[in-house]
């Protein structure tokens, strides 16, 4: 690194002494207009065509009564999309079990991952905290597929559960834990474990010892210690993961497909269904994707400004 | 109670190690069955699946196009993400929060909405499915992580070393190249190694933009819904063995760096 360092530093100051490069870089210095515009250039059309316009044709599309459009008929614009939303029991109730799914999934993962997070940044001794938590977060890399994929192994009838079981002569075997509510609970705290994991360990940290051994030292008993302080000062990182793991579980759409049951249809899988059916289903599809992006962020919203921490950042 | 809650963490912990990675033996082992079909217990066992899947036409030429993508996402992720980055740190305030908001936005999105829009904005277009349209919805998704990563690094980075550089004669190239970008070599590091991996473990925008470019991942699910033997379990099991590989290798370097060893 030291020596073509050096070297490229050197070729770039005899680049100085050659004409083209030198006005180049002079008239860039004497323009600071044209140099903000060439570094905002790329970001700003990203933004423009990556992030807003295929939401903002998606709004349009789904107050559009047919799309695409015919080329000899006018654009109709409607709201029966939307109006199909309420008026179908079956969509509205995936909608609904959706969001207890998800509110319910954001709750488990929660009481599951909080005990592993407060034991990695405050009760594992310090030296192995970075170690442990490296092993925590090794299968986060791994495809939903894949995972899904290991569950199924684990839970089918002749599955590595139901074959354990067995081995201790288990009555009643095989136990029906694949294709239902139980192994997509399962699965699916396996994909938000870590997303809750990481902003209580960062929240968790910041947690001075000493705090915590002063209210020991004053007789707190450790549920009033983790009523009273732990979990009011890890207030951000619970919203923060909860809102994630809450974003993630209402957006999903292939593990509810693998290990859910089939009649429980999940509404992002709604969704895909709608748009896998003939063109002519876009609009209803966009009508239900705005849906689901407008009451998920909405909910999501409200329930950061209920919850995030009204002690003022810096005092606490 | 004291005693009983000391004991009770460590437990939690490491049961909770064990919901981590027992499916993914119980996995790895199913691929050394000698039979055709799943199932427990494994009586004889065999290395021939794993032979199997890696002579598999389809297998290949499907991790070809995850690698594909992978590559050229993350390469237009990080073209897109810093100079986006240089962007947001130039502004404060209202404008600088409005930005954000924007640039994070589709990391709030469920992601089927987003590839799905991202779809119907491509065909309108006028532009198919396939490796191209992969690439574009992976760096979409992961631009919003790689300007936070960069962010971060560059709020640490004091002025003083640009400004001291610029009255020692330096233009603007020689300060990006040897200054700034040295400088955030870490953070960048880290984006490119997220990229990569996120990229690689996305389902659902490979399945919605991909058409009859299929991805690992859409393989691997259209053969699940098909029925499956322990070749699947092989081959996943050999994916999952270099991803984690790439992500612990990747953690590893970030914190050391940031501990300046």
């Amino acid at each position: 690194m030291g020596v073509s360092g050096l070297a490229m530093t050197r070729l770039l100051v005899s680049a100085r002494g050659f004409g083209p490069y030198r006005n180049a870089v002079d008239a860039l210095a004497r323009r600071p207009a044209l140099r903000f515009a060439l570094i905002a250039a790329i970001p700003v059309g990203w933004i423009l065509i990556a992030n807003l316009a295929p939401l903002v044709q998606m709004v349009a599309i789904s107050f559009q009564d047919r799309y695409p459009v015919p080329p000899d008929e006018p654009t109709l614009w409607t709201l029966r999309h939307y109006a199909a939303f309420f008026d179908t029991p079956h969509y509205l109730s995936a909608f609904v079990r959706s969001f207890v799914f998800a509110t319910l999934a954001t709750l488990l993962t929660l009481i599951v991952v909080f005990p592993v997070a407060y034991y990695l940044s405050k009760v594992a001794p310090k030296g192995r905290r970075i170690r442990l938590l490296l092993l925590v977060i090794a299968p986060f890399w791994i495809s939903e597929i894949v995972r899904s994929f290991a569950w199924i192994l684990m839970l089918a009838n002749r599955g590595a559960v139901n074959s354990f079981l067995d081995l201790f002569g288990f009555p009643g075997l095989p136990l029906d834990l694949l294709y239902n509510n139980i192994s997509l609970t399962i699965g699916v705290l396996y994909l938000t474990s870590l997303y809750m994991l990481l902003p209580l360990y960062a929240a968790l940290e910041k947690i001075d010892d000493s705090v915590l051994q002063a209210a020991a030292d004053l007789g707190a008993s450790p549920v009033k210690r983790l009523i009273r302080i732990v979990l009011p000062l890890s207030r951000d990182g619970i919203v923060g993961g909860c809102t994630l793991v809450f974003l993630l579980v209402i957006g999903l759409y292939a593990m509810p497909q693998l290990l859910g049951g089939p009649d429980d249809t999940l509404f992002a899988a709604t969704i895909g269904q709608v748009f896998s059916r003939a063109g002519d289903a876009w609009p209803l599809g966009s009508a239900f994707s705005m849906i689901l992006i407008g009451v998920a962020l909405g909910y999501v919203g409200l329930f950061a400004l209920l919850f995030r921490s009204r002690v003022p950042r810096g005092s606490a | 109670m004291n005693r009983v809650s000391a004991a009770a963490l460590p437990v939690w912990f490491w049961v909770f190690v064990a919901y981590l990675f027992l499916p993914l033996f119980v996995m790895a082992a199913m691929g050394f069955r000698d039979s055709n079909f799943i199932a427990f217990p494994i009586h004889q066992w065999t290395a021939r699946w794993y032979g199997e899947v890696l002579a598999d036409a389809e297998i290949l030429s499907a991790l070809w196009v995850s690698l594909q993508v992978a590559v050229y996402s993350m390469v237009i992720a990080v073209a897109v993400g810093l100079p986006m980055s240089f962007l947001v740190a130039r502004t404060g305030g209202v404008t600088r929060a409005l930005m954000i908001t924007v640039i994070v936005l589709p990391a709030f999105l469920p992601v089927v909405v987003s590839a799905i829009a991202i779809r119907m904005f491509l065909g309108n277009l006028g532009l198919s499915t396939g490796v191209a349209a992969i690439a574009f919805g992976h760096a979409v998704g992961s631009v919003p992580f790689v300007v936070i990563m960069i962010l971060t690094r560059l709020s640490a980075m004091s002025a003083n070393m640009a400004d001291a550089a610029r009255n020692l004669g330096a233009d603007d190239i020689i300060v990006m190249s040897r200054i700034v970008l040295p400088f955030l070599a870490p953070a960048l590091f880290g984006a490119v190694m997220f990229c990569l991996l996120l990229s690689f473990e996305d389902f659902v925008r490979s399945f919605f933009l991909g058409g009859n470019d299929q991805t690992f991942p859409v393989l691997l699910y259209a053969r699940l819904r098909f029925g499956f033997d322990p070749g699947l379990a092989a081959i996943s099991t050999l994916v999952l063995i270099a991803s984690t590989a790439l992500g612990l290798y990747a953690e590893r370097h970030i914190r050391r760096r940031n501990l300046g060893r």
